[in-house]
């Protein structure tokens, strides 16, 4: 651990801003509570949201685990590991049970978690409005007001013109029938883990400065129409090259060599999991 | 008089406020923030813990009726004491003094309603646990709890006011044993 920083690198006063916003953001479910962003010497792209809530939140009888896109081996997630270490000397796992909490982008683990743990989701665009209104405080105005046809008319025309809804990730969720919220970069198959979980889920944007939150037990429903539900991806037919599992999220994976395509667990600590047992 | 406390600013704020978190997230549940409020003093160790927790210069509170609290937290948290209408944490020490406080409390905006109050309410000692069901984001379907008769009519008073949600407020309540318990807006609590 490094002294020269202080513990989990944030001054007291910005972890007591984002402690106050974390709990505002679980007292109104699915509700983009606003805070005071700070800079971290973090690269760009991975967005500095969900590490601003890990720092806030940690001491040290946590245990850390840290995703990008299911691996916990990527550099991204190594790098933000071991800046957390160094400034808190937190022990830090790959295994999802052992976590306290979990740090990740575009993914939930395939692991069921419990309501001890903390998943703290990183999101690049917090407004799932934006999509149909640019301006903020138009899109404040219509949360304020459950202002939401004009979300509903891009499914519903996304639907006429394709035969389905096309969103792939980001799929928006109503939260308790009152907030519509981006659920963050996870695929469409990670949806229905937010809904009645055991677990807590933190959202945060950096950059524009939001904090969300989803506690346990909250019902969180993917929009859909009564005569076309919500439908998350379907691997099947298909199969993890690696581990056999045919119940998780499958990255596709094309071999230019051979003109191959195959499959293999997103989730590659669980993949690992299971092979050796 | 000067106190000394060993309360510290970075591993028990953020101890006590891992407790804050889960009583939050997780309605009706009681969390212990004795080992961390016993290193401050006064006769309000609990509120001062969750003051020192969340409380700086850039919000403001109000603890109606009670100068030495008052003073102490300026004094350990540099926040601003204002009117109850005007303040972000409201710090009650008796509950008769609620059914006024809640009608003058901010409740934030549909547009803004993290710009609400929360309230610290202390509990005291002796009073005789009822049977409650609570419902809501964080509880597990329909979940019995014994709460002190004080959160109980708490409840039911803040009930009263007719919040337009998003709008509301959350409270904290302190109870005897240094424990948290929290029900934030969105959780009902109906007779057992
Ligand atoms: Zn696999």
């Amino acid at each position: 651990m490094m002294d020269k920083y202080n513990y989990a690198f944030l001054d007291e006063g910005s972890k007591r801003e984002i402690r106050r916003s974390v709990l505002k953001a679980v007292a109104i479910p699915g509700y983009q509570v606003p805070f005071g962003s700070r800079e971290l010497p973090i690269g760009r792209g991975w967005g500095t949201g969900g590490i601003q809530l890990t720092l806030s939140l940690i001491g040290p009888e946590d245990t850390l685990k840290v995703i990008d896109q299911g691996s916990d081996e990527s550099v991204n997630a190594v790098n933000i590991k071991k800046f957390v270490k160094m400034c808190t000397g937190v022990p830090c796992t790959t295994r999802t049970q052992e976590a306290t909490i979990i740090q990740t982008r575009h993914r939930i683990p395939e692991v069921p978690m419990t309501n001890g743990q903390i998943l703290v989701l990183q999101v690049p665009l917090p407004e799932p409005l934006r999509i149909v209104e640019p301006q903020e405080a138009v899109t404040k105005k219509m949360h304020a007001e459950s202002d939401y046809a004009p979300i509903w008319l891009q499914l519903y025309e996304s639907l006429i013109k394709y035969g389905k809804v096309t969103i792939s990730a980001e799929y928006p969720c109503l939260v308790e029938d009152r907030y519509i919220m981006n659920p963050s970069p996870i695929p469409k198959f990670d949806n229905s883990k937010l809904h009645d979980a055991e677990c807590l889920y933190l959202f945060g944007a950096g950059r524009e400065k939001k904090i969300y939150a989803i506690p346990p037990h909250t019902k969180v429903v993917s929009l859909a129409f009564d005569d076309v539900p919500f439908e998350k991806e379907s691997f099947r037919g298909k199969k993890c090259r690696l581990c056999g599992s045919t119940d998780t999220y499958l990255d596709e994976i094309f071999d230019s060599a051979t003109g191959e395509r195959y499959y293999q667990c997103s989730d590659t600590s669980y993949c690992k999991e299971v092979r050796s047992k | 008089m000067k106190q000394l406390h060993t309360f510290d600013e970075v591993f028990d704020s953020q101890k006590v406020f891992r407790h804050l978190l889960e009583a939050m997230a997780n309605p009706g549940r009681r969390c212990d923030i004795r080992s961390q409020s016993e290193k401050l003093f006064g006769d309000d160790p609990d509120m001062l813990a969750v003051a020192m927790t969340l409380l700086d210069a850039g919000v403001s509170f109000c603890a109606p009726q009670n100068p030495a609290l008052t003073e102490q937290i300026v004094l350990l948290t540099h926040a601003k004491s204002v009117p109850l209408e005007q303040a972000d944490y409201v710090f009650l020490s008796a509950q008769d003094q609620l059914p006024g406080m809640l009608a003058s409390a901010k409740r934030g905006t549909l547009e803004n309603p993290h710009t609400s109050a929360t309230l610290i309410v202390k509990v005291p000692e002796g009073q005789a646990g009822e049977q409650v069901l609570l419902s809501g984001p964080g509880v597990d379907g329909l979940a019995a709890a014994v709460v002190p008769s004080d959160v109980k009519q708490a409840v039911a008073l803040r009930d009263r006011q007719d919040y337009e949600y998003p709008q509301g407020i959350d409270f904290i309540f302190l109870l005897p044993e240094s424990e948290l318990l929290c029900i934030p807006r969105l959780v009902r609590m109906e007779e057992c």
